[in-house]
């Protein structure tokens, strides 16, 4: 009989569009989040917090709040006796000692029966504050005499996270400010440095010089569901977190570091996360839960309000860049030379190296000098936000490129892809680039309908609009982090694998369909089950783009390993090689010989057996590497704008994305289409706007304004697939690049609309009308 | 949210009753889209919480003597934006009501509390302005008509004294030969508050401007009309010149402040451009307009 | 600060429960009923997460003081489908419309009422339909494709 065998690359797994296996209960309202989550005589938290930027306490008095009825515990600083005076973080900063360094920074803590009781406590505890001058504006904080954010022996001490945060250029690239002088800069916390060449006789050989000043505010990251935790300490002093967390391993190091208690000792269960986007990495929430609990013998859930979030937050920082590039009449780059402020709030923490990177290494200069610096403000400090500092980074860069297109008459696009650094080049710090479709994704996107046929476009505005089109090129360098999974096999033939990474992009369905592929089942066979820090093998963040890339990978060997076992106990079985056997439809099968195999139920249960001499099969992977996977992503934006109000209306946008290898173009897609919605926020509507006494003027969902329905088209996806050698199946991270592109791309878009260069975002309709309605009368 | 006792009253004598015994410290409630922020965010912490949802006479629409509307205090912003007899004579009205943040905001927001929350950008007000509506105010002294031009005495303040409460809108008939608009800038097409705000009702007469009315929101202290601009209509033929005279006159009407929504400049910018827009499509809307009683 | 007794029907059933009179409709819902599909996401009626029906009108459940659904009638997700999945909730599963899920009760709670109000919504009115919610993860595409697949498939039911 001739058949035609199935082999394992013939299996339902990589590649195939298909919904999250969640996706049911989402729908029906079924999935817990923290705040859902019951627990028997649960205490609710709430947080005094300091309306003052910048204040020492004088006295704190919560005698008429702990008399409350209703009130379990009122915490001051002085009741927590494992905080530092040096809080080396901001979660170390559980409670403001005698000090505070933002606006929102908590000094008191409550836990109540109700959370109504909760807030009239706030309201009964007295703080007397000594109002000191803060330091708001990072461009002045960076002045000598500036008020000082940092103080030696007391909070936002930044000496030990400069150690945990600073990358390394290269060797002596990187420096920390030391302890300060009376003369110098005491706010500048990091700073870095590289340069190539000579930029002076760039420029001087020049015929095109061009400079602006590129500023992107501090933004949230705007995940619907606010930080909530759930803590409750059990009689032999471990504790248990429920916690909406991007990294389950992280929230229990930096709980166990703030409290000094053993690792083993604290269980972080990560509850389905409504949204992270790098703002539930750091611990932020969870130490003073914690504390609340043990303080009154009860479980306790916190939950932030979304005012809370949006002053007292992680938000991204603020990011300066003065970008001056000299380039020659032929399009010929000669030098680049950049200075870039990042406004990193009262802690240290910017990762200052991936802007350097961007600006140096994106495109070819001969010659440039960067200059970094991380600057502390008396502002609530910042966290990561999906592709950390690239969308600003590509701002600049990429809206510097477009206007030297323009000032030279070449195309923008052509101008882009002459000088976009290819696989193997040198980046700022002497590192090769790794392999990369930027080049395949700047040529799909060129190709795109909307690029074509821009000179349409723009001439087809009705009477009193104009219209233009904006294209832009960015991406990220790709994450990396040790991690590891298990894959067993279940008596009935199906497989169980076990990681320790929240599924917050669809991932786990990703990592279904690896394993199925790798294991050689279809994915309906396999289930994902994310342990908690109890079970799982350590793992690393659900973030920077590294979920697939690295969990990816360890699934993928896992369940290699686990096929091995398989093959191996078959093998005994059936007498053959292991060479000779492949996994097909359930059985193991000799090659050629379909008679011949052996059901995976039949292993399965062999290694579950009484008495059975047959091992189960458990696979297992640890992996570590080092090499990154770049991954680029080209978007562009069809407008309309509307020059008497300077409204823009969206009617087209696209995303061209190198995915490597999409393991689920439909998970795929959602995480372009999601990232490039935020990237609009912050290219149209998105600031924390803070006054000269450090307070936030927009603490809502009203004003601070994230984009709806309504104000959108279709989000238009290309993936584009230049494999990388190291990822599972060639994938490459996918959820930050969409992020990095929109921002240039609209700013782009206008100055193709209205003839003007906008460098500062958002791009509001004030900003956009203003700078219209200022230019010379006679001009349309 | 802190701890409150709430009364469900059933009538407006209901409600008198209770202001009159708790007033100062009591808070009415209808649609609760601006008070319970209030609440939430500590800014108002009131012993007492009066809910207005109860009290059906509030709710009502009347078509007064087959001209004329009267609004019941909790009409929803929904209910205006959908009427088809408001979307048909009050068109800048419905306009407003539509625009208030979103529908299911609209479900519950109503037409006396965003009056008498009185911030200077509620939407429904200038509409009303351009109207010439009253309010309507009972009392323990009874009942009592003020002009809306004199209802607003600053942010958030209001002719209303602690144990009244508004009952009713009362808008006239236009007249014949009448159209309105109101347009205002927001960020966002949704979910949004205005920056600026300007409703415009023109009423001619043989082609001729008889009267002409411009409100303006979030450009003062309280929404107000632009007087000069009106009187530089009225009793003219209205041509895209004058349009543009009045929309320069409707700047001076304006003392905005600049806040994180935008600076004063803009605003009076904005004011310029909405004035000449809503103005134009009143005019088209008036030479469209059937003679109706 | 009694307690009161909110009687009102919730997603077909007869409910009387003791509340506190402070409570808004999302905390009874979520505190005093079990019923945690509709979300906090904001407290002050910005994102939509909290969207439930009130008289079979899509409302921000956190502006809605829990007395005032006193006699009314009140529909969660929870009570969006008996049993099968609603044809909303089937094809925001196929889309892969969900991606935290956060948003996800509110936007299908203002899709529902979208599409009993208006049976065809073009992709516009779609995207007025739930432009009260605020989703960060998704861009919108997906779940504006499920709701408008989902019209094409309730439309033809009910003519057939």
């Amino acid at each position: 009989m001739s058949t035609i065998m199935k082999t394992t690359r013939d299996v339902r797994g990589v590649g195939l569009a298909i919904p999250r296996a969640d996706g049911a209960e989402k729908v029906t309202g079924r999935v817990e989040y923290v705040a859902d989550i019951k627990r028997k005589g649960l205490l609710h938290a709430k947080l005094l917090r300091s309306p003052h930027a910048h204040a020492r306490i004088v006295r704190i008095d919560t005698a008429k709040a702990r008399a409350l009825p209703g009130v379990r515990a009122v915490l001051t600083a002085t009741d927590i006796p494992e905080l530092k005076r040096k809080a080396p973080t901001r979660a170390h900063a559980v409670l403001a000692i005698d000090r505070v360094v933002f606006a929102g920074q908590p000094v008191a803590a409550v836990a109540a029966d109700e959370l109504a009781i909760a807030e009239e406590a706030l309201d009964l505890i007295d703080v007397e504050y000594q109002v000191l001058p803060a330091a708001v504006d990072p461009l002045q904080s960076m002045q000598p005499g500036a008020p000082p954010v940092a103080d030696a022996g007391t909070e936002a001490d930044t000496s030990e996270a400069l150690a945990h945060s600073a990358v390394a250029m290269a060797k002596g690239e990187t420096r920390r400010a030391d302890a300060p002088e009376p003369t110098k800069a005491v706010n500048v916390s990091q700073t870095a440095h590289v340069k190539r060449g000579d930029v002076a006789k760039g420029f001087a050989e020049s015929d095109v010089v061009i400079e602006h000043t590129y500023r992107v505010p501090m933004v949230h990251q705007g995940y619907l569901e606010p930080h909530a935790v759930l803590a409750e300490w059990d009689r032999t002093g471990h504790l248990t977190l429920w916690a909406s967390t991007q990294g389950s391993f992280n929230t229990r190091s930096e709980v166990a570091d703030v409290l000094g208690v053993d690792e083993n000792r604290i269980t972080v269960i990560p509850v389905e996360c409504g949204g992270g986007f790098g703002g539930k990495i750091r611990a932020l929430c969870e130490p003073i839960t914690a504390v609340l609990a043990r303080a009154t013998g009860r479980p306790v859930r916190y939950v932030m309000t979304r005012r809370e979030e949006l002053e007292a937050g992680m938000p991204a920082p603020q990011v300066i860049i003065r970008l001056k590039t000299g380039v020659k009449r032929d399009g010929t780059l000669m030098a680049l030379e950049a200075e870039t402020v990042l406004e990193s709030g009262a802690f240290s923490g910017a990762v200052l190296a991936v802007s350097a990177v961007f600006l140096g290494s994106l495109y070819r200069w001969p010659a440039f000098d960067i200059k970094g610096s991380e600057v502390l403000t008396h502002k609530p400090s910042v966290a990561a936000y999906r592709a950390p500092v690239a969308p600003q980074t590509i701002f600049a860069i990429d809206s510097q490129m477009e206007a030297l297109a323009r000032a030279l008459g070449l195309d923008p696009v052509e101008f882009r892809a002459r000088h976009l650094s290819h696989p193997g080049e040198p980046m700022v710090n002497n590192q090769p680039w790794a392999s990369h479709g930027g080049h395949e994704v700047l040529a799909s996107a060129a190709g795109h309908r909307f690029w074509k046929e821009r000179a349409a476009w723009k001439a087809s505005a009705p009477a009193g609009r104009v219209r233009g089109t904006g294209l832009s090129l960015g991406g990220w360098l790709g994450g990396l982090q040790p991690t590891g999974a298990t894959v067993k096999l279940n008596p009935d033939g199906t497989v169980s694998v076990l990681t320790g990474q929240v599924d917050i992009a669809g991932t786990n369905i990703a990592l279904a369909q690896i394993a199925a592929s790798a294991y050689g089942v279809d994915f309906e066979k396999v289930r994902i089950t994310t342990g908690d820090t109890d079970v799982a093998p350590v793992t690393g963040l659900s973030a920077g783009s590294k979920t697939v890339y690295t969990v990816g990978v360890a699934v993928m060997q896992a369940a290699q390993d686990a096929r091995r076992q398989t093959l191996e106990v078959a093998a005994g079985e059936l007498e053959a090689a292991v060479e000779d056997l492949d996994i097909v439809d359930g059985r193991v099968v000799v090659r050629g010989m379909p008679d011949r195999g052996v059901t995976l139920t039949q292993i399965g249960r062999k290694g579950n057996l009484y008495m059975s001499k047959v091992q189960p099969i458990l696979g297992s992977a640890r992996t570590a590497f080092t090499q990154q996977a770049p991954a680029f992503a080209s978007e562009i934006a069809r407008i309309e704008l509307d020059p008497d109000t300077g409204e823009v209306t969206l009617h087209g946008f696209v995303v061209v994305q190198d995915a490597g290898r999409a393991i689920n173009p439909l998970g795929v897609e959602g995480q372009m289409q999601g990232g490039a919605v935020q990237s609009l926020g912050i290219a149209l509507t998105e600031q924390l706007a803070y006054d000269d006494q450090g307070r936030l003027t927009n603490p809502s969902l009203l004003d601070y304004r994230k984009l709806t329905a309504a104000d959108l088209p279709n989000i238009e996806t290309i993936i584009v697939e230049v494999p990388s050698p190291s990822g599972p199946f060639g994938a490459r991270g996918v959820g930050e690049p969409p992020i990095v592109p929109a921002p240039a791309a609209i700013a782009n878009a206008v100055e193709d609309a209205a003839a003007v260069r906008i460098t500062e975002c958002p791009l509001t309709p004030e900003r956009i009308a203003m700078k219209l309605a200022g230019r010379p009368a006679g001009k349309s | 949210m802190r701890r409150f006792d709430l009364t469900l009253p059933r009538t407006v004598d209901d409600c008198v009753k209770i202001l009159s015994d708790r007033g100062d410290d009591a808070k009415l409630v209808a649609g609760g889209t601006d008070l319970l922020p209030q609440l939430k965010n500590g800014l108002l912490k009131p012993r007492y919480v009066v809910d207005l949802s109860g009290v059906e006479t509030l709710r009502a629409i009347r078509v007064a003597n087959g001209s004329g509307l009267r609004l019941g205090a909790a009409v929803t912003a929904r209910a205006i934006e959908t009427e088809p007899h408001i979307l048909s004579a009050y068109p800048a009205l419905a306009e407003s009501g539509a625009l208030v943040g979103s529908l299911q905001i609209r479900n519950l927001a109503t037409v006396g509390g965003n009056l008498c929350n009185a911030a200077p950008s509620a939407d429904m007000a200038p509409p009303l302005l351009a109207l010439d509506a009253e309010a309507v105010i009972v009392g323990p002294r009874g009942e009592r008509r003020v002009p809306l031009t004199t209802f607003f005495l600053g942010v958030r303040k209001t002719v209303l004294a602690a144990d009244e409460l508004l009952v009713e809108l009362v808008v006239p008939a236009p007249g014949p030969r009448s159209g309105g608009q109101y347009l205002r800038h927001t960020p966002r097409r949704e979910l949004d508050i205005a920056v600026v705000g300007v409703a415009s009702q023109l009423t001619l007469t043989d082609g001729v401007c008889r009267k002409a009315a411009i409100a303006l929101a979030s450009v003062a202290p309280t929404p107000v009309r632009a007087v000069a601009a009106e009187r530089a209509l009225t009793g003219q033929a209205v041509t895209p010149e004058l349009i543009e005279r009045a929309a320069e006159l409707a700047v001076d009407a304006a003392r905005p402040i600049s806040d994180q929504r935008g600076s004063a400049d803009f605003r009076r910018h904005l004011v310029k451009v909405l004035t000449r827009r809503t103005l134009t499509t009143a005019l088209e809307r008036a030479r469209a307009a059937r003679q109706e009683a | 600060m009694a307690k009161q007794v909110l009687s009102c029907t919730i997603n077909d059933e007869p409910v009387e429960v003791l509340i506190q009179p402070y409570s808004t409709l999302l905390d009874a819902l979520r505190e005093d009923l079990g019923l945690t599909g509709p979300k906090e996401g904001c407290g002050t009626g910005d994102c939509g997460a909290c969207t439930v029906h009130l008289d079979g009108q899509p409302v921000a459940s956190c502006l809605v003081l829990a007395m005032q659904a006193r006699n009314r009638n009140v529909r969660t997700i929870e009570g969006l489908a008996k049993g099968a999945l609603h044809p909303l909730q089937d094809a925001f599963v196929r889309h892969g419309a969900p991606q935290c899920g956060f948003c996800i009760p509110g936007v299908l709670m203002a899709a529902a009422a979208l599409l009993e109000a208006n049976p065809r919504p073009t992709e516009e009115e779609i995207r007025y339909g739930i432009a009260g919610n605020l989703c960060r993860c998704t861009g919108y595409t997906k779940i504006v494709a499920a709701i408008a697949e989902a019209a094409t498939l309730t439309s033809e039911g009910a003519r057939a």
